[in-house]
């Protein structure tokens, strides 16, 4: 691959792959093989935007998110961000750049420590980069009634908030920094819709005042299509389809995506009870070993050879926008 | 109209707590009727769970529970332990949110299934077996004779709920519980569960009550449907009406939270505030807080559900004329939106 000069693109990932070892079950725990969590996955990512990944358990999704802020470091691939390879660097180097790439977590009930007050959970980041004193204090009180929340509040633990509540502090936390990307991983699967749909303005308002660009990882069709500017699918490891908001849900191309989008409820029996639902086989093979070809294939009712042997690139096949299916065709399913 | 199998009259649980009595169902009330899907819908904490454990007598002892509940005419909460346990399970069955903590894993599905069918049927083991064999094709299962040798950690998930399905229509139960029986699974996997149980469920002629919180879920297989709030029934109608004529703002607020699959959509309506703790609950509505439509009145006095201007359609609010003057009552909540 040829290198550009300077990257267009405030986010630039291309040909990402995490592979975990498999360890035996004997006395040394030798390495016995791998899996191939994400395997060859590209996107990009513009000031402001949000993209979404959408995709069951077990696609790497998550991974996939993890990957791009080397909390998990790539197997190989390349991660650009403002056109510096992050992969390279060590955790040093990182260090500075990761003030503008932050991170929320799906549970809020985990990734917030108990024994802190919400001052000290919000206030960390920025004494770890080397804010000090009172200063501190005046920008959580800050960050805090910017997400909803009152910052008289602030000395109170995490047990003493509510779900959502504690998904504005972990909001409130990773805007600390005032960084420029943020990755949402599922961050409003724990919640109720009522306070869910709450927790989603504020992150559209956030994102409008802040210019900020979201990677959106959610198992929830609908709330990506809400959300989103863009979205890739994932199946298995890999993007079988993306494109903007629009091409993915209205011109969905790859079986997969028709599937997924046909199988997501939608709250209106009218509908719902119209609707043609392709509802898919078996399950999602083990990603220890994936079918030959493409990965799909196993559970795909256009299924020939040639996915056997041959693994369908991501490129436009003529319908507007890249789909790795080597029969796309636009279905309409929702 | 098909004949009435459960009804559930001012159902209420009290569990005693270190901090208080928590109320967790407030006298809710419902019929059945035979091959019927009535649907539960709540969020976490709204007593939906806890209503249906009651009926199948799964609450700790200290749990206190008042009210009526006749099974075919029969008082399930006051008759005999031993008649308790013929009608679970025969007559009425359970499918858990969670397989895999709901089976026993050092069983093989083959032997729970079996377990369950001679608990209520005096026949050999074998014939059991072969029972839950036929079970487990029934729902889908592919070569099921093998896989009832299997241990529930060796299923995936869907499967698992497979398994659990067949387990509740061993016995060709009349009724079947459902407390949120697709909510661990991914949606491919969700469709292809809940297509199965429609399927048996019209196999065995039962009926189902549906606990769920999600309101795609229930626009799907519903016919009938509860809204619950705070340990109270709150909207009581058929299932078009809960979408195109909801009566309760709480209601409204749920449908105004969804962000629509099948379009883009604009700013979604969240409901401010949370619902309140189940320990000395203020007096008056409990919606009252985050209530758009507040008036005094809710704040002293606690509405009952009662009859509006819909036929079978019940509501628990004092203000359900205002919502059904309102053309697109998720509306009610814009303002309060932009405020928070």
């Amino acid at each position: 691959m040829t290198e550009p000069a300077a990257s267009q693109h405030l986010l630039e990932v291309a040909n990402l792959v995490k592979e975990f070892p498999v360890k035996g079950g004997g006395l040394f725990r030798r390495t016995i093989g791998a899996v191939q969590a994400v395997s060859d996955v590209s996107f990009h990512l513009d000031p402001g935007e949000t993209l979404g990944l959408v995709g069951e358990s077990g696609c790497g999704k998550s991974t996939t998110g993890r990957a791009v802020l080397q909390l998990h470091k790539p197997t190989s691939g390349s991660v650009r961000y403002d056109g510096q390879e992050l992969t390279t660097l060590s955790a040093k180097q990182l260090r500075p750049i990761r003030r503008d790439l932050q991170i929320v977590f799906q549970d809020p009930y985990a990734s917030l420590n108990p024994k802190m007050p919400v001052n000290d959970i919000v206030g960390e980041p920025m004494r770890v980069h080397g804010t000090k004193g009172s200063a501190v204090l005046d920008r959580v009180a800050d960050l805090l009634k910017r997400v909803g929340l009152n910052p008289e509040h602030g000395n109170r633990y995490p047990h003493e908030f509510s779900g959502g509540q504690r998904q504005r502090v972990g909001i409130a936390r990773a805007l600390a920094l005032d960084p420029k990307v943020i990755i949402l991983d599922e961050p409003v699967s724990a919640l109720d819709v009522s306070v869910q749909a709450g927790v989603v303005n504020l992150l559209e308002d956030l994102q409008e005042q802040m210019g900020l660009a979201y990677i959106f990882i959610a198992h929830d069709l609908s709330v990506v299509r809400h959300i989103s500017d863009r979205v890739a699918v994932m199946y298995l490891g890999r993007i079988v389809e993306s494109g903007t908001r629009a091409e993915v849900y209205e011109q969905p191309s790859h079986p997969y995506t028709q599937a997924l989008l046909s199988s997501a409820p939608i709250a209106d029996p009218d509908k719902e009870r119209a609707r043609e639902r392709i509802v898919l086989e078996g399950d999602v093979p083990s990603p220890i070993d994936p079918p030959s070809g493409c990965r799909f294939r196993t559970r795909c009712w256009k299924a020939q050879e040639i996915c056997a042997t041959e693994t369908p690139e991501l490129v436009d096949r003529g319908t507007g926008h890249p789909v790795a299916c080597h029969f796309a065709e636009v279905r309409e399913v929702v | 109209m098909s004949e009435e199998i459960l009804s559930v009259n001012d159902l209420s649980v009290v569990f005693p707590t270190e901090d208080g009595m928590v109320e967790a169902v407030r006298g809710v009330s419902y019929s059945l009727s035979e091959r019927d899907v009535l649907a539960i819908v709540g969020e976490s904490g709204s007593g939906k769970s806890v209503a249906a454990m009651a009926l199948m007598g799964l609450l700790p002892k200290y749990a206190q529970i008042t009210g009526d509940v006749r099974y075919r005419g029969e008082d399930v909460l006051a008759m005999s332990p031993k008649r308790s346990r013929a009608l679970r399970g025969q007559n009425i069955a359970m499918i858990f949110q969670d397989p895999m903590t709901a089976m026993n894993p050092v069983y093989t599905v083959g032997d729970q299934l079996a377990e369950a069918y001679r608990s209520h049927h005096r026949v050999e083991r074998k014939v059991a077996l072969a029972r839950a064999v036929e079970m487990l094709d029934r729902v889908g299962i592919p070569q099921a004779k093998d896989r009832a040798r299997s241990y529930p950690h060796e299923f995936s998930g869907g499967m698992r709920q497979r398994a659990m399905i067949a387990m509740a229509i061993i016995n060709s139960p009349d009724i079947i519980i459902a407390d949120e029986p697709t909510t661990a699974l991914d949606v491919t996997v969700q469709a292809q569960i809940l297509e199965t149980l429609i399927e048996v469920k019209d196999s065995v002629n039962a009926a189902v009550i549906l606990i769920t919180h999600d309101l795609g879920v229930v626009a799907g297989m519903a016919h009938r449907v509860l809204v619950m709030y705070a340990g109270r029934g709150v909207e009581r109608a058929d299932v078009e009406d809960i979408y195109r004529r909801p009566r309760m703002p709480y209601t409204a607020g749920l449908l105004g939270s969804i962000p629509a699959l099948d379009s883009a959509g604009g700013k979604l309506h969240p409901i401010t505030g949370a619902p309140p703790s189940l320990i000395n609950l203020p007096p008056g509505c409990p919606f009252s807080t985050r209530c758009p439509l507040v008036t005094d009145r809710c704040l002293t006095e606690e509405p009952e559900l009662a009859a509006t201007d819909l036929p079978h359609h019940q509501v628990a609010c004092h203000n359900w004329e205002k919502v059904a003057e309102t053309p697109d009552p998720t509306l009610l909540f814009r303002t309060k939106a932009v405020d928070a």
